[in-house]
């Protein structure tokens, strides 16, 4: 089995908020291994991003509150790690980087100082050492004269050379995960491919794992080894990349891939999923995709399915996987997108 | 026991037709942004006791007067600068006039013209805000450039010109502030303006032909109004601060007409002996003001779309 | 930056010139003339006077005689104090009055903006509570009656401080605090308010995911942008305060220039009331370039590129 650097145990996050508690993660397990990328796919407000800012504990409380669950790295349970001990975490073992570059960064600092002071806090050198290293670093995000840039501020840069000294920053402690919260949604395209083909080059280079959040199956498809899909909180469906794409077992996951623009000629209509995710309000009591479901049956109204784990590292959580129910092929990937998916591997 | 390996009934997994507009369905009671800014203010007891406050002082303003014995002008010599007593509750002036009457008489001046002198500022300030950040450019320019200039000097100079050149009294103190206090207003709106014309539901509206004053109707203006709301019940306060203090150094108010600034001008004469009609005046202006404060305060959290939840 | 600074500069004149240009036709279109008030002047004593200081020209020619002196720095005699040039009333009495300001603002600058710090680190907590109490009671008490409470309290009571006069340091120490307690008020309510809004910022979440500790993110990421609103602010409160406040300088018989502000218009001195609003204005306008300049120190999105 391989070296475990993260492992979720059965989180329960809520927001107490005036209206009332909104579950936004109801008993997510995940795990990463060592040098490996996941991606956490799935609509807006799944809870895919409260599940990865509650392992570095970003949310602040309140409205934010662990209602239950274990988060362990490497081995050691940090659930109840104090404020300070977090602190020696966050940047030198794990870092994060947004999704908006453009509010990002802090827009009276200078960038290269921006980077220096997290080297500063974790490591034990002097001043013109961490300058060093950042300008380093710079460069190996590839900006473009990396000791002019240093000395910038960050609207001077455009929005993907933002999200480059976002990676540097988070880079620059050498951490042992990165997690990229919906890294690419605010730029534009062709930027969104350079931004990703840099996460993977320095993945590569500093043997880091990636989980990377994000509701654009292009990006997983570029990226990720793994996938997790989550639905309403929870994760519906996870395995390796390639029997996601090829042979989805979840109804929504399949939908997801159905609802994918392809480049081939074949598709002339966008397909969708019709119908909205649950309120978190007041979650139904049965499966949450019961609704939208083309497949749903008595039961998905009644009761939750567990995961289970249906092949090799691959589970999912639904009715139709149960010895009793009918057995439906569903669709899957084709065509066109395989050769994406395996440059993305 | 994973409940993957449960028996269960054989209709457990019939299928079922599911609608998606029943999916659709938003379980939250849906809570429009007036009625949930509402809720919120409710919930925010220090904003309450303001308010109950500033309605309790009210009440007695409008009532006491009517169902007292005395009038703000009747003079006692007989009995002058009396300590309060259940005759008078808050003792008698230099004239013997009953200070009880003539305090609420003078919180009827006081609040009229803190209140008044504040919304009608904050109305001119909206028409002219929103001209000028509407229509832009060469409008918006000599508007802007107005306000600057009458900006380098403090507010006082001109209501004291205007006071001098329309003469005294509550009405002419309104006037007077409403000429010089929409420019704070206006400028604020303007700031507003130019943001939300930017943005797509405005562009969208325009291009399906809206005219001027439909947008700036039915867009514009409702979507700064909870600031404006706000910057209004803030406004109270300084208009009754104002009108204090005009009134304090004698250019506001005139005699015999009482409000709270004037009590308070003719009290600091006798502050040594008397210290009461000074005091008591004094902290009727302060705590009017203070809930005010603290009902706008807790009208801005209210308000503010970003505290939503 | 040279030529930033000119663009500034002619800016600023041709506000100055406008403002003295309104002021100039507001205030003689004032029913009434200066002598009128001194009840002792005769009809035609009046008039001789009027004719002494030019006032019975056409008011055109007023304005540019008026003009052409203030080019030379020059704004005329006072109408009430006889013998007595604006300049000089201006240069004996500003100083008294900046003096009052600074060391009110010396006081109220720092603990205001370390209140609003404090008050928002602590959101919720009993110092915040105290903190928005304070401050919205400091706010809500006009400085005459603060001024007239300390007074009472400090002066008449207890008979530990001076009542009135500005003589030596025990004479400035109650007008200073009333004059400072509004100021700490307003600095701390919009200082907390600016932290809360900062706080919600995604580099303030940028910088903890670095693991920054909270002093640190307080202090360097926090602190910075937040005073960016209240630059924004200074520049009016600072040339108010330094300008003199008529109720505190009159509480506290306080021979500033704030008296004269409120004596002169309701005296129809007319170059005196000139003279005030001019240097008044000036006083604004070069602050506000000053603010500017800061804000470019700050804030580096603003900061002047052309």
């Amino acid at each position: 089995m391989q070296e475990r650097i993260l492992e979720i145990k059965d989180l329960f996050f809520s927001f107490d908020t005036y209206a009332g508690e909104v579950q936004a993660v109801r008993g997510v397990s995940l795990h990463v291994n060592k040098g490996e990328t996941l991606a956490i796919v799935g609509e807006s407000g799944c809870g895919k991003s409260v599940t990865i800012q509650n392992v570095m504990k970003l949310i602040p409380s309140p409205p934010g509150r662990l209602k239950s669950g274990k988060i362990f790295y490497c081995g050691e349970d940090i659930t109840n790690y104090t404020p300070k001990q977090m602190q020696k975490l966050r940047g030198k073992e794990m870092s994060m980087i947004f999704q908006d570059p453009m509010t990002s960064l802090n827009p009276t600092m200078r960038i290269g100082r921006q980077i220096a002071e997290g080297i500063l806090k974790h490591e034990k050198i002097s001043q013109a050492e961490a300058r060093d290293r950042a300008v380093q670093m710079l460069g190996k995000v590839g900006i473009s004269n990396p000791e002019k840039s240093y000395r910038r501020y960050p609207h001077q840069f455009s929005g993907g050379m933002r999200q480059r000294v976002m990676i540097a920053m988070a880079l620059v402690c050498n951490p042992k995960i990165l997690f990229a919260d919906e890294p690419t949604t605010a730029l534009d395209v062709t930027t969104q491919a350079q931004i990703l083909e840099l996460i993977n080059q320095l993945k590569e280079e500093f043997g880091t794992s990636v989980v990377i959040v994000t509701h654009d199956l292009g990006v997983v498809a570029r990226t990720a080894e793994r996938i997790a899909v989550m639905y309403a909180g929870k994760v519906v469906e996870t395995g390796i990349a390639r029997d996601i794409f090829y042979n989805p077992k979840h109804p929504y996951t399949s939908g997801l891939l159905e609802s994918m623009p392809s480049s081939g000629k074949s598709s002339k209509t966008l397909t969708s999923i019709p119908g909205t995710p649950p309120d978190l309000f007041s979650p139904p009591k049965g499966c949450s995709f019961a609704p939208r479901c083309k497949y749903c049956m008595k039961i998905c109204q009644e009761m939750m399915p567990d995961l289970i784990e249906v092949e090799n590292q691959h589970s999912v959580s639904c009715w139709l996987m149960h010895p009793q129910a009918p057995k439906y092929e569903l669709p899957g990937r084709k065509s066109r997108f395989t050769q994406n998916l395996k440059e993305g591997i | 026991m994973s409940n993957m390996q449960i028996e269960l009934p054989k209709d457990a997994f019939s299928r079922v037709n599911t609608s998606s507009k029943e999916s659709e369905l938003i379980t939250r009671p849906s809570i429009t942004f007036w009625a949930d800014a509402r809720r919120r203010l409710m919930k925010n007891k220090v904003a309450m006791f303001g308010l109950a406050i500033i309605i309790i002082i009210t009440m007695l303003a409008i009532f006491v007067p009517v169902f007292s014995e005395y009038t703000y002008t009747k003079q006692d010599l007989t009995n002058t600068n009396a300590p309060p007593s259940r005759e008078h509750p808050f003792g008698t002036d230099s004239h013997g006039r009953d200070l009880w009457v003539r305090v609420w008489v003078g919180a009827r001046v006081s609040l009229a013209v803190g209140i008044f002198g504040s919304i009608i500022p904050s109305l001119i300030g909206i028409v002219i805000g929103g001209i000028s950040g509407y229509f832009g450019g060469k409008v918006d320019m000599i508007i802007m450039r107005f306000i600057d200039i009458v900006m380098c000097v403090p507010n006082m100079i001109y209501i004291i010109l205007i006071t001098i050149y329309i003469g005294t009294g509550p009405v002419a103190l309104v006037v007077a502030f409403a000429l010089t206090g929409w420019m704070g207003t206006a400028r604020s709106v303007r700031g507003m303006i130019l943001q939300l014309k930017e943005q797509e539901f405005v562009l969208a509206s325009r291009t399906l032909g809206a005219s001027p004053a439909n947008l700036i109707f039915q867009h514009l203006i409702p979507n700064t109004l909870g600031i404006v709301v706000v910057s209004m019940t803030m406004g109270v306060p300084s208009a009754i601060f104002q009108e204090a203090f005009l009134s304090f150094i004698g250019l506001g108010i005139q005699p015999p007409i009482p409000s709270w600034g004037q009590l308070a001008n003719l009290g600091i004469s006798v502050f040594r002996i008397y210290p009461s009609q000074l005091l008591i005046p004094a902290a009727l202006i302060s705590v009017t003001m203070l809930s005010f404060n603290l009902f706008g305060d807790g009208l801005r959290d209210a308000l503010d779309p970003k505290l939503r939840m | 930056m040279v030529k930033y600074i000119f663009k500034r500069l002619i800016i600023s004149i041709v506000t100055i010139w406008l403002l003295a240009t309104i002021s100039f036709f507001l205030l003689r279109a004032l029913p009434g003339n200066p002598f009128q008030t001194e009840k002792l002047m005769t009809v035609e004593m009046q008039e001789r006077m009027m004719a002494y200081y030019g006032l019975d020209r056409p008011l055109i020619e007023q304005y540019f005689t008026y003009m052409k002196n203030l080019l030379h720095g020059n704004m005329g005699y006072s109408l009430k104090y006889t013998n007595r040039t604006v300049n000089s009333i201006i240069a004996s009495t500003f100083p008294v009055s900046a003096e009052l300001g600074l060391r009110a603002l010396a006081v109220a600058l720092p603990i205001g903006l370390a209140l609003g710090v404090a008050s928002a680190r602590k959101r919720g907590k009993a110092i915040d509570y105290i903190c928005v109490v304070v401050a919205v009671i400091g706010v809500s008490i006009p400085s005459f009656i603060m001024g007239s409470f300390l007074q009472y309290v400090f002066a008449i009571k207890l008979k530990i401080l001076p009542v009135s006069q500005w003589e030596t340091t025990a004479h400035t120490v109650l007008p200073t605090v009333a004059l400072a307690l509004s100021l700490m008020a307003t600095l701390t309510r919009v200082m907390r308010a600016s932290m809360l809004e900062v706080v919600m910022q995604d580099y303030i979440k940028t910088a903890r995911a670095k693991g920054l500790s909270e002093g640190r993110i307080v202090w360097s990421h926090q602190i910075r942008n937040a005073l960016i609103p209240v630059l924004t602010m200074l520049g009016p409160m600072v040339t108010s305060v330094l300008m003199g406040t008529f109720v505190i300088e009159k509480i506290f018989a306080i021979p500033g220039l704030g008296q004269h502000f409120v004596n002169s218009i309701t005296g129809l001195d007319y170059t005196m009331t000139m003279g005030l609003t001019i240097f008044y204005g000036t006083f604004m306008v070069f602050a506000n370039f000053l603010v500017d300049i800061a804000y470019g120190i700050v804030d580096p999105r603003i900061r002047i590129t052309k």
